[in-house]
Protein backbone atom coordinates (compact mmCIF):
# COMPACT_ATOMS: atom_id res chain seq x y z
CA UNK A 1 0.00 0.00 0.00
CA UNK A 2 1.25 3.26 -1.05
CA UNK A 3 2.18 6.11 1.95
CA UNK A 4 0.46 8.49 0.45
CA UNK A 5 -2.16 8.48 -2.50
CA UNK A 6 -3.09 12.07 -4.02
CA UNK A 7 -6.84 11.49 -6.63
CA UNK A 8 -7.98 13.85 -8.20
CA UNK A 9 -7.09 17.31 -6.57
CA UNK A 10 -8.32 20.49 -8.04
CA UNK A 11 -7.54 23.80 -7.22
CA UNK A 12 -8.33 27.36 -8.06
CA UNK A 13 -8.09 30.78 -8.03
CA UNK A 14 -10.55 33.48 -8.87
CA UNK A 15 -11.85 31.88 -11.16
CA UNK A 16 -8.20 30.32 -12.78
CA UNK A 17 -7.90 26.48 -12.74
CA UNK A 18 -4.71 26.02 -11.20
CA UNK A 19 -4.62 22.39 -10.31
CA UNK A 20 -6.32 20.68 -12.69
CA UNK A 21 -6.59 17.25 -11.28
CA UNK A 22 -3.51 15.81 -10.19
CA UNK A 23 -3.29 12.07 -9.21
CA UNK A 24 -0.56 10.28 -8.18
CA UNK A 25 1.00 7.88 -5.14
CA UNK A 26 4.07 7.23 -3.43
CA UNK A 27 6.13 4.66 -1.54
CA UNK A 28 7.17 4.40 2.09
CA UNK A 29 10.64 5.82 2.52
CA UNK A 30 10.94 7.07 -1.63
CA UNK A 31 11.65 10.22 -3.19
CA UNK A 32 9.26 11.91 -5.59
CA UNK A 33 10.56 14.92 -7.23
CA UNK A 34 8.22 17.55 -8.97
CA UNK A 35 9.70 19.63 -11.89
CA UNK A 36 8.00 22.36 -13.85
CA UNK A 37 8.08 26.21 -15.24
CA UNK A 38 7.13 28.76 -13.30
CA UNK A 39 3.36 28.84 -12.46
CA UNK A 40 2.44 25.59 -13.48
CA UNK A 41 0.88 24.72 -9.99
CA UNK A 42 4.09 22.72 -7.98
CA UNK A 43 3.42 25.12 -4.81
CA UNK A 44 -0.08 25.64 -4.71
CA UNK A 45 0.12 21.30 -4.57
CA UNK A 46 2.74 21.40 -1.70
CA UNK A 47 0.29 23.85 0.25
CA UNK A 48 -2.85 21.50 -0.45
CA UNK A 49 -1.29 18.30 0.83
CA UNK A 50 0.08 20.87 4.19
CA UNK A 51 -3.78 22.26 4.49
CA UNK A 52 -2.06 26.00 3.85
CA UNK A 53 -4.74 25.47 0.99
CA UNK A 54 -8.00 23.75 0.86
CA UNK A 55 -8.67 21.99 -2.53
CA UNK A 56 -11.48 22.65 -4.57
CA UNK A 57 -12.13 19.05 -5.12
CA UNK A 58 -10.00 15.25 -4.60
CA UNK A 59 -9.04 13.15 -1.98
CA UNK A 60 -5.37 12.63 0.18
CA UNK A 61 -4.93 9.29 1.56
CA UNK A 62 -2.16 8.33 3.86
CA UNK A 63 -1.25 4.97 4.98
CA UNK A 64 -4.66 3.88 3.76
CA UNK A 65 -6.53 6.55 5.56
CA UNK A 66 -8.53 9.22 3.67
CA UNK A 67 -7.11 12.36 5.72
CA UNK A 68 -8.91 14.92 3.02
CA UNK A 69 -11.98 14.48 0.94
CA UNK A 70 -13.59 17.35 -0.68
CA UNK A 71 -17.11 15.47 -0.35
CA UNK A 72 -16.83 15.12 3.45
CA UNK A 73 -15.56 18.24 4.81
CA UNK A 74 -13.86 18.28 8.21
CA UNK A 75 -12.98 20.42 11.35
CA UNK A 76 -10.39 22.56 12.48
CA UNK A 77 -9.01 20.28 15.11
CA UNK A 78 -9.03 17.17 12.44
CA UNK A 79 -7.10 19.59 10.35
CA UNK A 80 -4.46 20.37 12.79
CA UNK A 81 -3.91 16.35 13.51
CA UNK A 82 -4.11 15.64 9.75
CA UNK A 83 -1.75 17.93 8.52
CA UNK A 84 0.85 16.46 11.05
CA UNK A 85 1.33 13.65 8.54
CA UNK A 86 3.15 15.95 6.59
CA UNK A 87 6.08 18.29 7.45
CA UNK A 88 7.29 21.43 5.22
CA UNK A 89 10.49 23.34 4.33
CA UNK A 90 10.08 27.04 3.09
CA UNK A 91 12.14 28.36 0.05
CA UNK A 92 12.38 31.20 2.81
CA UNK A 93 13.37 29.44 5.61
CA UNK A 94 10.72 30.62 7.67
CA UNK A 95 12.87 30.24 10.84
CA UNK A 96 10.95 31.89 14.40
CA UNK A 97 13.51 35.23 14.78
CA UNK A 98 13.47 35.23 18.46
CA UNK A 99 14.46 31.53 19.43
CA UNK A 100 18.18 30.05 19.04
CA UNK A 101 18.52 26.58 16.68
CA UNK A 102 17.67 24.05 18.82
CA UNK A 103 14.77 25.81 20.49
CA UNK A 104 13.05 25.97 16.91
CA UNK A 105 13.35 22.73 16.53
CA UNK A 106 12.03 21.51 19.96
CA UNK A 107 9.59 24.83 20.05
CA UNK A 108 6.01 22.76 18.59
CA UNK A 109 7.30 18.84 19.97
CA UNK A 110 7.03 20.55 23.21
CA UNK A 111 3.89 22.25 23.14
CA UNK A 112 2.36 19.09 22.35
CA UNK A 113 3.94 16.97 25.07
CA UNK A 114 4.01 17.13 28.92
CA UNK A 115 7.12 18.40 30.80
CA UNK A 116 8.42 15.05 31.98
CA UNK A 117 9.15 14.72 28.22
CA UNK A 118 11.02 17.77 27.95
CA UNK A 119 14.66 16.42 28.13
CA UNK A 120 13.61 13.38 25.54
CA UNK A 121 12.91 16.31 23.29
CA UNK A 122 15.97 18.55 23.73
CA UNK A 123 18.21 15.20 23.12
CA UNK A 124 16.34 14.32 19.96
CA UNK A 125 16.72 18.34 19.13
CA UNK A 126 20.03 17.90 19.49
CA UNK A 127 20.84 14.48 17.25
CA UNK A 128 18.83 16.23 14.74
CA UNK A 129 21.24 18.86 14.43
CA UNK A 130 24.07 17.17 14.75
CA UNK A 131 22.92 14.84 12.11
CA UNK A 132 22.31 18.52 10.09
CA UNK A 133 26.51 19.50 10.71
CA UNK A 134 24.88 22.39 13.12
CA UNK A 135 26.61 21.09 16.67
CA UNK A 136 28.38 24.17 17.34
CA UNK A 137 25.10 26.33 16.21
CA UNK A 138 22.62 25.10 18.21
CA UNK A 139 22.85 28.17 20.08
CA UNK A 140 22.81 30.67 17.58
CA UNK A 141 20.04 32.82 16.68
CA UNK A 142 18.77 32.45 12.99
CA UNK A 143 20.27 36.36 12.60
CA UNK A 144 24.06 34.84 12.99
CA UNK A 145 23.46 31.53 10.54
CA UNK A 146 24.19 31.56 7.09
CA UNK A 147 20.85 31.19 4.61
CA UNK A 148 22.57 27.38 4.18
CA UNK A 149 22.55 27.05 8.37
CA UNK A 150 18.88 28.44 8.57
CA UNK A 151 17.71 25.74 5.60
CA UNK A 152 19.51 23.05 7.74
CA UNK A 153 18.01 24.17 11.21
CA UNK A 154 14.31 24.35 8.93
CA UNK A 155 14.93 20.52 7.70
CA UNK A 156 15.31 19.86 11.24
CA UNK A 157 12.55 21.37 12.87
CA UNK A 158 10.56 19.29 9.99
CA UNK A 159 12.11 15.88 11.20
CA UNK A 160 11.58 16.91 15.14
CA UNK A 161 7.94 16.02 14.25
CA UNK A 162 8.57 12.80 12.51
CA UNK A 163 5.97 13.15 9.33
CA UNK A 164 5.25 10.57 7.59
CA UNK A 165 6.30 12.85 4.23
CA UNK A 166 8.73 15.84 4.23
CA UNK A 167 7.92 18.38 1.65
CA UNK A 168 10.44 20.77 -0.18
CA UNK A 169 9.20 23.71 -2.24
CA UNK A 170 12.57 25.07 -3.67
CA UNK A 171 14.71 24.54 -0.35
CA UNK A 172 17.43 25.82 -2.27
CA UNK A 173 16.67 28.96 -4.60
CA UNK A 174 17.02 31.27 -1.88
CA UNK A 175 20.42 30.07 -1.23
CA UNK A 176 23.85 31.61 -3.31
CA UNK A 177 25.18 28.72 -5.22
CA UNK A 178 27.91 28.28 -2.31
CA UNK A 179 25.66 27.37 0.10
CA UNK A 180 22.98 25.64 -2.32
CA UNK A 181 25.20 21.78 -1.86
CA UNK A 182 25.62 21.81 1.67
CA UNK A 183 21.40 21.72 1.59
CA UNK A 184 21.19 19.24 -1.06
CA UNK A 185 23.58 17.18 0.64
CA UNK A 186 21.33 16.39 3.75
CA UNK A 187 18.59 16.15 1.63
CA UNK A 188 20.56 13.34 -0.47
CA UNK A 189 21.42 11.72 2.95
CA UNK A 190 17.93 11.79 4.08
CA UNK A 191 16.78 10.05 0.90
CA UNK A 192 19.54 7.63 1.57
CA UNK A 193 18.13 7.05 4.94
CA UNK A 194 14.36 6.03 3.22
CA UNK A 195 12.98 9.27 4.29
CA UNK A 196 9.99 9.57 2.71
CA UNK A 197 9.96 12.73 0.81
CA UNK A 198 8.25 15.54 -1.95
CA UNK A 199 10.85 17.66 -3.70
CA UNK A 200 9.58 20.82 -5.70
CA UNK A 201 13.39 21.43 -7.03
CA UNK A 202 14.62 23.46 -10.35
CA UNK A 203 17.98 21.68 -9.58
CA UNK A 204 17.38 18.96 -12.18
CA UNK A 205 20.88 17.25 -11.96
CA UNK A 206 20.23 16.96 -8.39
CA UNK A 207 16.39 15.16 -8.85
CA UNK A 208 17.96 12.86 -11.00
CA UNK A 209 20.61 11.78 -8.68
CA UNK A 210 18.31 11.50 -5.40
CA UNK A 211 14.58 10.73 -6.84
CA UNK A 212 12.86 7.00 -7.30
CA UNK A 213 10.00 9.00 -8.91
CA UNK A 214 10.00 12.47 -11.42
CA UNK A 215 7.06 14.26 -11.89
CA UNK A 216 7.06 16.83 -14.63
CA UNK A 217 4.15 19.70 -13.77
CA UNK A 218 2.70 21.86 -16.76
CA UNK A 219 0.15 24.07 -16.29
CA UNK A 220 -1.51 22.46 -13.61
CA UNK A 221 -1.61 19.27 -15.04
CA UNK A 222 0.99 16.45 -14.50
CA UNK A 223 2.69 16.00 -18.03
CA UNK A 224 4.93 13.16 -17.48
CA UNK A 225 5.69 10.78 -14.54
CA UNK A 226 8.36 7.91 -13.81
CA UNK A 227 11.46 6.86 -12.83
CA UNK A 228 14.30 9.38 -13.56
CA UNK A 229 15.36 7.73 -16.16
CA UNK A 230 12.13 7.31 -18.46
CA UNK A 231 11.14 11.40 -17.94
CA UNK A 232 14.53 13.09 -17.59
CA UNK A 233 16.95 11.33 -20.06
CA UNK A 234 13.94 10.28 -22.29
CA UNK A 235 11.20 12.34 -21.95
CA UNK A 236 8.54 11.91 -24.25
CA UNK A 237 6.45 14.53 -23.38
CA UNK A 238 7.45 17.52 -26.13
CA UNK A 239 6.40 19.84 -22.89
CA UNK A 240 9.10 17.65 -20.79
CA UNK A 241 11.74 17.89 -23.67
CA UNK A 242 11.45 21.85 -23.94
CA UNK A 243 11.23 22.05 -20.20
CA UNK A 244 14.67 20.18 -20.25
CA UNK A 245 16.41 21.20 -23.27
CA UNK A 246 18.26 23.63 -21.15
CA UNK A 247 19.48 20.97 -19.05
CA UNK A 248 20.55 18.41 -21.71
CA UNK A 249 22.26 20.96 -24.09
CA UNK B 1 10.65 81.29 47.16
CA UNK B 2 12.34 78.83 45.30
CA UNK B 3 11.04 76.38 47.32
CA UNK B 4 7.66 77.48 47.59
CA UNK B 5 7.31 76.83 43.77
CA UNK B 6 9.25 73.64 43.59
CA UNK B 7 6.46 72.52 46.22
CA UNK B 8 3.68 74.06 44.21
CA UNK B 9 5.04 72.64 41.00
CA UNK B 10 5.29 69.08 42.24
CA UNK B 11 2.19 68.99 43.07
CA UNK B 12 0.84 70.36 40.13
CA UNK B 13 3.17 67.92 38.41
CA UNK B 14 1.04 65.21 40.26
CA UNK B 15 -1.93 66.03 38.72
CA UNK B 16 0.12 65.39 35.29
CA UNK B 17 1.63 62.45 36.38
CA UNK B 18 -2.56 61.15 37.45
CA UNK B 19 -3.28 62.00 33.83
CA UNK B 20 -0.61 60.15 32.18
CA UNK B 21 -0.70 57.39 33.52
CA UNK B 22 -4.21 56.26 33.66
CA UNK B 23 -4.17 57.67 29.87
CA UNK B 24 -1.68 55.09 28.97
CA UNK B 25 -3.11 52.26 31.48
CA UNK B 26 -6.53 52.62 29.63
CA UNK B 27 -5.35 53.24 26.36
CA UNK B 28 -3.19 50.48 25.26
CA UNK B 29 -5.72 47.36 26.25
CA UNK B 30 -8.38 49.65 24.46
CA UNK B 31 -5.88 50.41 21.46
CA UNK B 32 -5.08 46.71 20.67
CA UNK B 33 -8.99 45.91 21.09
CA UNK B 34 -9.75 49.24 18.63
CA UNK B 35 -6.91 47.74 15.89
CA UNK B 36 -8.20 44.25 15.80
CA UNK B 37 -11.33 45.82 14.86
CA UNK B 38 -9.49 47.67 12.09
CA UNK B 39 -7.96 44.64 10.68
CA UNK B 40 -11.93 42.42 10.56
CA UNK B 41 -12.95 41.50 7.33
CA UNK B 42 -15.90 42.43 7.60
CA UNK B 43 -16.31 45.82 5.96
CA UNK B 44 -19.04 46.82 8.15
CA UNK B 45 -16.99 46.60 11.38
CA UNK B 46 -13.41 47.68 9.63
CA UNK B 47 -15.47 51.24 7.88
CA UNK B 48 -16.58 52.70 10.87
CA UNK B 49 -13.67 52.16 13.15
CA UNK B 50 -11.19 53.66 10.89
CA UNK B 51 -13.82 56.08 10.15
CA UNK B 52 -13.18 57.04 13.56
CA UNK B 53 -9.27 56.90 13.82
CA UNK B 54 -9.36 58.94 10.86
CA UNK B 55 -11.59 61.95 12.67
CA UNK B 56 -9.61 61.58 16.07
CA UNK B 57 -6.32 61.59 14.54
CA UNK B 58 -7.15 64.17 11.90
CA UNK B 59 -8.31 66.78 14.24
CA UNK B 60 -6.55 68.43 17.40
CA UNK B 61 -6.54 66.94 20.63
CA UNK B 62 -7.15 70.01 22.00
CA UNK B 63 -10.09 70.78 20.16
CA UNK B 64 -11.90 67.13 21.50
CA UNK B 65 -11.05 68.09 24.81
CA UNK B 66 -14.07 71.10 24.32
CA UNK B 67 -15.98 69.07 22.55
CA UNK B 68 -16.00 66.59 24.71
CA UNK B 69 -16.12 68.43 27.45
CA UNK B 70 -18.89 70.84 26.45
CA UNK B 71 -20.45 69.23 23.46
CA UNK B 72 -23.38 66.84 26.06
CA UNK B 73 -24.38 69.98 27.72
CA UNK B 74 -24.26 72.57 24.22
CA UNK B 75 -25.89 70.19 21.74
CA UNK B 76 -27.80 67.54 24.03
CA UNK B 77 -28.92 70.13 26.99
CA UNK B 78 -27.19 67.23 29.35
CA UNK B 79 -23.71 68.76 31.29
CA UNK B 80 -22.76 65.20 31.47
CA UNK B 81 -19.10 65.85 33.12
CA UNK B 82 -20.30 68.38 36.03
CA UNK B 83 -18.45 71.70 36.56
CA UNK B 84 -16.39 70.53 39.18
CA UNK B 85 -13.18 69.33 39.45
CA UNK B 86 -13.35 66.08 39.10
CA UNK B 87 -16.07 65.72 36.19
CA UNK B 88 -13.68 68.04 34.93
CA UNK B 89 -10.86 65.33 34.93
CA UNK B 90 -12.77 62.84 33.94
CA UNK B 91 -13.54 64.69 30.68
CA UNK B 92 -9.88 65.16 30.23
CA UNK B 93 -9.28 61.70 30.35
CA UNK B 94 -11.61 60.02 28.45
CA UNK B 95 -10.71 62.85 25.58
CA UNK B 96 -6.96 61.13 26.33
CA UNK B 97 -7.90 57.95 26.12
CA UNK B 98 -9.99 57.84 23.39
CA UNK B 99 -7.36 60.00 21.28
CA UNK B 100 -4.54 58.18 22.31
CA UNK B 101 -6.05 54.60 21.71
CA UNK B 102 -6.63 55.70 18.34
CA UNK B 103 -2.93 56.27 17.79
CA UNK B 104 -1.58 53.27 19.78
CA UNK B 105 -4.05 50.92 17.42
CA UNK B 106 -2.21 52.02 14.42
CA UNK B 107 0.53 51.45 15.47
CA UNK B 108 -0.52 47.73 16.96
CA UNK B 109 -2.08 47.57 13.18
CA UNK B 110 1.13 48.23 11.41
CA UNK B 111 3.40 45.84 14.01
CA UNK B 112 0.64 43.27 13.61
CA UNK B 113 0.69 43.06 9.71
CA UNK B 114 4.60 43.79 9.18
CA UNK B 115 4.98 40.22 10.76
CA UNK B 116 5.57 38.06 7.38
CA UNK B 117 2.56 35.42 6.60
CA UNK B 118 5.89 32.88 6.37
CA UNK B 119 5.48 32.87 10.31
CA UNK B 120 1.92 31.84 10.40
CA UNK B 121 2.55 29.64 7.89
CA UNK B 122 5.65 27.46 9.56
CA UNK B 123 3.61 27.94 12.75
CA UNK B 124 1.09 26.16 11.33
CA UNK B 125 2.36 23.25 9.40
CA UNK B 126 4.09 22.23 13.04
CA UNK B 127 0.61 22.06 14.49
CA UNK B 128 0.41 24.88 16.86
CA UNK B 129 -3.14 26.27 17.17
CA UNK B 130 -4.20 30.30 16.62
CA UNK B 131 -3.24 31.03 20.09
CA UNK B 132 0.16 28.90 20.23
CA UNK B 133 0.63 30.80 17.00
CA UNK B 134 0.04 34.48 18.51
CA UNK B 135 1.79 33.90 22.20
CA UNK B 136 4.60 31.86 21.52
CA UNK B 137 5.63 33.20 17.71
CA UNK B 138 3.65 36.46 16.13
CA UNK B 139 3.57 38.55 20.05
CA UNK B 140 7.11 39.34 20.71
CA UNK B 141 8.07 39.84 17.20
CA UNK B 142 4.82 42.46 17.28
CA UNK B 143 6.16 43.76 20.53
CA UNK B 144 9.80 43.96 19.20
CA UNK B 145 8.61 46.51 16.24
CA UNK B 146 6.33 48.58 18.02
CA UNK B 147 8.84 49.62 20.81
CA UNK B 148 10.27 52.09 18.86
CA UNK B 149 6.73 53.58 17.43
CA UNK B 150 5.10 53.27 21.18
CA UNK B 151 7.69 55.00 23.14
CA UNK B 152 7.62 58.76 20.33
CA UNK B 153 4.16 58.15 21.39
CA UNK B 154 4.56 57.95 25.43
CA UNK B 155 6.84 61.07 25.58
CA UNK B 156 4.45 62.89 23.20
CA UNK B 157 1.73 62.20 26.10
CA UNK B 158 3.85 63.24 28.67
CA UNK B 159 3.98 66.70 27.18
CA UNK B 160 -0.24 66.99 25.50
CA UNK B 161 -1.22 66.89 29.11
CA UNK B 162 -0.80 70.06 29.49
CA UNK B 163 -3.60 70.47 27.10
CA UNK B 164 -6.22 69.57 29.67
CA UNK B 165 -5.54 72.90 30.59
CA UNK B 166 -7.99 74.22 28.19
CA UNK B 167 -11.02 72.68 30.19
CA UNK B 168 -9.08 73.86 33.56
CA UNK B 169 -7.67 70.45 34.93
CA UNK B 170 -5.31 71.13 37.44
CA UNK B 171 -1.87 70.29 35.86
CA UNK B 172 1.92 71.68 36.33
CA UNK B 173 1.62 74.99 34.00
CA UNK B 174 -1.70 75.71 35.46
CA UNK B 175 0.14 75.89 38.98
CA UNK B 176 3.51 77.65 37.38
CA UNK B 177 0.97 80.04 35.17
CA UNK B 178 -0.72 81.19 38.65
CA UNK B 179 2.59 82.69 40.08
CA UNK B 180 1.88 85.56 37.54
CA UNK B 181 -1.42 86.47 39.01
CA UNK B 182 -0.65 85.52 42.01
CA UNK B 183 3.10 87.01 42.51
CA UNK B 184 4.13 88.75 39.43
CA UNK B 185 7.11 86.39 38.74
CA UNK B 186 6.96 84.35 35.06
CA UNK B 187 10.06 82.01 36.14
CA UNK B 188 8.04 79.38 37.58
CA UNK B 189 6.03 78.82 34.26
CA UNK B 190 9.69 78.22 32.74
CA UNK B 191 11.06 76.12 35.56
CA UNK B 192 7.60 73.44 34.89
CA UNK B 193 10.18 72.57 31.75
CA UNK B 194 12.76 70.85 33.85
CA UNK B 195 10.25 68.87 34.90
CA UNK B 196 8.86 67.43 31.78
CA UNK B 197 12.63 66.89 30.50
CA UNK B 198 13.40 64.99 33.38
CA UNK B 199 10.22 62.86 32.99
CA UNK B 200 10.69 62.59 29.28
CA UNK B 201 14.50 61.90 30.37
CA UNK B 202 13.38 58.99 32.38
CA UNK B 203 11.07 57.69 29.70
CA UNK B 204 13.90 57.50 26.85
CA UNK B 205 16.35 55.56 29.36
CA UNK B 206 13.42 53.37 30.31
CA UNK B 207 12.38 52.46 26.37
CA UNK B 208 15.94 52.28 25.29
CA UNK B 209 16.67 49.72 28.54
CA UNK B 210 13.68 47.53 26.98
CA UNK B 211 14.81 47.87 23.34
CA UNK B 212 17.99 46.45 24.18
CA UNK B 213 16.44 44.08 25.79
CA UNK B 214 14.81 42.64 22.82
CA UNK B 215 17.99 43.47 20.58
CA UNK B 216 19.02 39.50 20.49
CA UNK B 217 17.22 38.60 17.56
CA UNK B 218 16.07 40.22 14.35
N1 LIG C 1 -3.09 32.78 -3.20
C1 LIG C 1 -3.17 32.90 -4.54
N2 LIG C 1 -4.11 33.69 -5.09
C2 LIG C 1 -4.22 33.79 -6.45
N3 LIG C 1 -3.44 33.14 -7.31
C3 LIG C 1 -2.47 32.34 -6.82
C4 LIG C 1 -2.30 32.18 -5.42
N4 LIG C 1 -1.26 31.33 -5.21
C5 LIG C 1 -0.82 30.99 -6.45
N5 LIG C 1 -1.54 31.59 -7.41
C6 LIG C 1 -1.35 31.42 -8.86
O1 LIG C 1 -1.30 30.05 -9.12
C7 LIG C 1 -0.37 29.76 -10.16
C8 LIG C 1 0.55 28.65 -9.71
O2 LIG C 1 1.34 29.13 -8.65
P1 LIG C 1 2.41 28.24 -7.91
O3 LIG C 1 3.03 29.10 -6.89
O4 LIG C 1 1.77 26.98 -7.45
O5 LIG C 1 3.43 27.91 -9.09
P2 LIG C 1 4.85 27.22 -9.00
O6 LIG C 1 4.79 26.07 -9.93
O7 LIG C 1 5.20 26.94 -7.59
O8 LIG C 1 5.80 28.35 -9.60
P3 LIG C 1 7.29 28.77 -9.19
O9 LIG C 1 8.22 27.81 -9.90
O10 LIG C 1 7.43 30.15 -9.72
O11 LIG C 1 7.40 28.70 -7.71
C9 LIG C 1 0.33 31.06 -10.48
O12 LIG C 1 -0.21 31.57 -11.68
C10 LIG C 1 -0.01 31.96 -9.33
O13 LIG C 1 -0.12 33.28 -9.75
MG1 LIG D 1 6.65 27.71 -6.25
Amino acid sequence: MPILEVKNLKKCFDKTDILKGISFDLEKGQTLSILGSSGSGKTTLLRCLNFLEKPDAGEIVVNGETIFDRAKPVTEAQIKSNRLHFGMVFQQFNLFPQYTALENVVLAPKLMASADKYPEIIEMGKNLLNKMGLSDRMNNYPHQLSGGQQQRVAIARALAMSPDILCFDEPTSALDPELTGEVLKVIKELAIGNTTMIIVTHEIGFAHDVSDQIIFMDDGVIADRGTPAQVIDNPSNPRTRQFLSNYHS
Amino acid sequence: MFFTVTMSLLEGFLGTLKLFILTLVLSLPLGLFISLGSMNKNIMVKGPIRFIIWVVRGTPLMLQLLIIYYGPGIFFGVPLWGGGTDGRFMAALFAFVFNYACYFSEIFRGGIQSIPVGQYEAAAVLGMDKKQTFFKIILLQVVKRIVPPISNEVITLVKDTSLARVIAVYEIIWNGQSFIKSSGIIWPLFYTGVFYLLFSGLLTLLFSYIEKRLDYFR
